[in-house]
């Protein structure tokens, strides 16, 4: 018995985790079935797997008036552009948090940290209104800057706990030496600061990317990003699988592997700091 | 670490000498300075919309013509005297008090599984990972054809293993819709739970446990009378974060159910977008908006105070 328990353990874990992992590989093995096996039931296990589900997502004007291709370039340029501003106004904030004694700084971050609890489905509205009447509607700023905002907070107190780790004598060592302030960040602390801010980056990408309800709400043809595609994928043309789970493996594949790559730092991250 | 202020912002100035103001407030300047560009982005997202809100909420907003006028509170009596909203209210809470409290159980669960010694625990929490960085639309998309009562392999292997007899359209009963909505959320958020509770297992000191084993203390015991209350930081930081994403929740919803079948999982998110942006009654809409807000801060502010007691994620 006492060998029996932990072999019992071993297997339940991978049991939960293959019904975990189910939807996923559900996903990619439909994509990559033959158009013609990919509803039948019984399911079809074994079959030569082909690309051309992928080949016509991402070229051939599948749905809608655009490929799909178009939409993925859209949500890059709005996950790379609110990641940059995210980072931009992010690391001088967090920089302040972590290093300016002034009066109001603690209220300040606990304001940072409670933005968020604002339902985008509230913030929607309002935007929505403003944005149809400064002619923002379909363009990339009128996600970009929500977007930011929406990681801001991660990113700023992800970055804080990574400044308050750098030992403050270096920084006073460099202007004991004669360095400015502003020298010494940009010599001595962002440099270490690096493996924060790519893992800040890589987080607020995430979240960007996967960012449903603005996009839909505030884009049309032009800035259309892929989520929304693939929200409309199935109302406008019925369920064709294949089509389907390969728009959506390749929506969520470079999102898989940054989560691997990422691990620990985005729970960390996503946890504000409570798990280390 | 006790830092100076004065020590820390500023720094060398060369040059001119600077202004006396600036000598006086250059700390608090500074921290403002760097703060500023943050606050911008977070109050065009917060403060601008709540403003706006507030116009909107006592205004009949036309988006076409010129027919935008001041309507007092019509549109809070026809909000509030709504009972579609009162029962979409209820189904708000309900829909966090479930998803949330299940994510707890489960994720305890496989937070103490995985807490023990094994070669490939690392694997393990590195594939659990995963349903966190599919988008939520994707995974809606998923389980919404996973669950198709023609092709769906729900259906198909439920009833071939011999669990189930007729074919269940899944998201055409109440019932049954909402059981998809809350395991669409646990799938999604389970194994986040569990790895920030894994993480506060792992902190647990241990002698408190061996003493309590000394003592006598069954495993059970053990688990609920020195485990679990050592546990209470991280159990917090889990409740707390879980809630306030499951009451902004609106994609995995929006795209299974889309409310339905009737209204019988309509939240509060998904009437903010049906009235405004589908019917356009932008005032209607502002008005649930400042009643959502309003109830919103009630609890939040109740699970901040959680989070104060019992972490320090708050703290410098």
């Amino acid at each position: 018995m006492r060998k029996l328990a932990p072999l019992l353990l071993r297997l339940a874990l991978w049991a939960i985790l293959a019904l975990t992992l189910f939807p996923i590989v559900w996903m990619v093995v439909t994509a990559v079935k033959p158009a013609d096996m990919s509803q039948t039931l019984p399911p079809v296990w074994v079959f030569r797997p082909t690309m051309s589900n992928f080949v016509s997502v991402l070229t051939g004007k599948t749905y809608a008036s655009q490929n799909f291709g178009v939409l993925l370039l859209h949500s890059l340029i709005v996950t790379v552009a609110s990641t940059l501003l995210a980072l931009l106004v992010g690391v001088p904030a967090a920089y302040g948090l972590a290093r300016v004694r002034f009066r109001g700084r603690r209220a300040a971050a606990t304001w940072i940290l409670s933005t968020i609890m604002f339902p985008p489905a509230v913030s929607v509205v309002p935007i929505f209104i403003l944005s149809a009447r400064l002619s923002l509607t379909d363009t990339y700023p009128v996600l970009i800057v929500p977007y930011a905002a929406f990681s801001l907070p991660m990113v700023i107190w992800m970055l804080r706990s990574s400044i308050k780790q750098i030992p403050f004598e270096i920084e006073e060592a460099a202007m004991v030496d004669g360095l400015s302030q502003l020298a010494m960040v940009r010599v001595i602390v962002l440099p270490l600061l690096v493996p924060g801010i790519v893992a800040a980056a890589l987080l607020s990408a995430i979240l960007s990317w996967n960012e449903f309800l603005f996009a839909l709400t505030l884009t049309r043809s032009k800035v259309q990003t892929a989520p929304v595609g693939l929200n409309e994928f199935t109302s406008m043309y019925g369920t064709q699988w294949g089509q389907l789970t390969a728009a959506a493996t390749v929506t969520v594949a470079p999102i898989l592997v940054m989560t691997l790559v990422l691990r620990r730092r985005l729970v960390e991250g996503l946890s504000f700091g409570a798990v280390k | 670490m006790a830092i100076p202020g004065a020590a820390t912002a500023g720094g060398a100035i060369t040059g001119p000498p600077p202004p006396r103001y600036w000598v006086r407030h250059r700390v608090a300047l500074t921290g403002w300075g760097l703060l500023a560009p943050a606050l911008i982005v977070l109050l065009i997202m917060s403060v601008v919309p709540t403003i706006y809100l507030v116009m909107f909420a006592f205004q009949h907003v036309d988006l076409l013509g010129p027919g935008t006028k001041f309507v007092g509170i019509q549109n809070f009596e026809r909000v509030l005297g709504d009972p579609e909203m009162w029962s979409d209210a209820g189904a708000t809470a309900l829909y966090v008090a479930l998803a949330v409290s299940i994510q707890l159980v489960f994720g305890m669960a496989l937070a103490l599984m995985l807490n023990r010694k094994m070669r490939e625990t690392n694997l393990l929490t590195a594939l659990f990972i995963l349903p966190l960085g599919v988008a939520p639309v994707v995974s809606a998309l998923i389980f919404r054809e996973l669950l198709n009562p023609v092709y769906g392999w729900v259906d198909f292997y439920l009833q071939s293993w011999g669990l189930m007899g007729d074919p269940v359209d899944w998201l055409a009963n109440p019932l049954t819709a909402w059981i998809s909505i809350i395991t669409l959320d646990v799938w999604q958020w389970t194994p986040f739970v569990a790895l920030i509770l894994l993480a506060g297992l792992q902190g647990v000191p241990q002698e408190p446990r061996e003493a309590a084993v000394v003592d006598g203390a069954g495993p059970l015991s053990l688990f609920w009378h020195v485990t679990l209350p050592l546990m209470r930081p991280f159990i917090a930081i889990a409740l707390v974060l879980r809630a306030i994403e499951a009451f902004k929740t609106f994609a995995g919803v929006y795209v299974l159910t889309g409310g339905g079948p009737g209204t019988s999982t309509t939240l509060l998110t998904l009437d903010m977008y049906r009235i405004a942006l589908q019917d356009f009654d932008v005032g209607a809409a502002s008005a649930l908006g400042i009643c959502f807000l309003f109830a919103l801060s009630f609890v939040m502010s109740r699970l901040l105070a959680v989070l104060a007691k019992s972490t320090d994620i708050l703290e410098d």
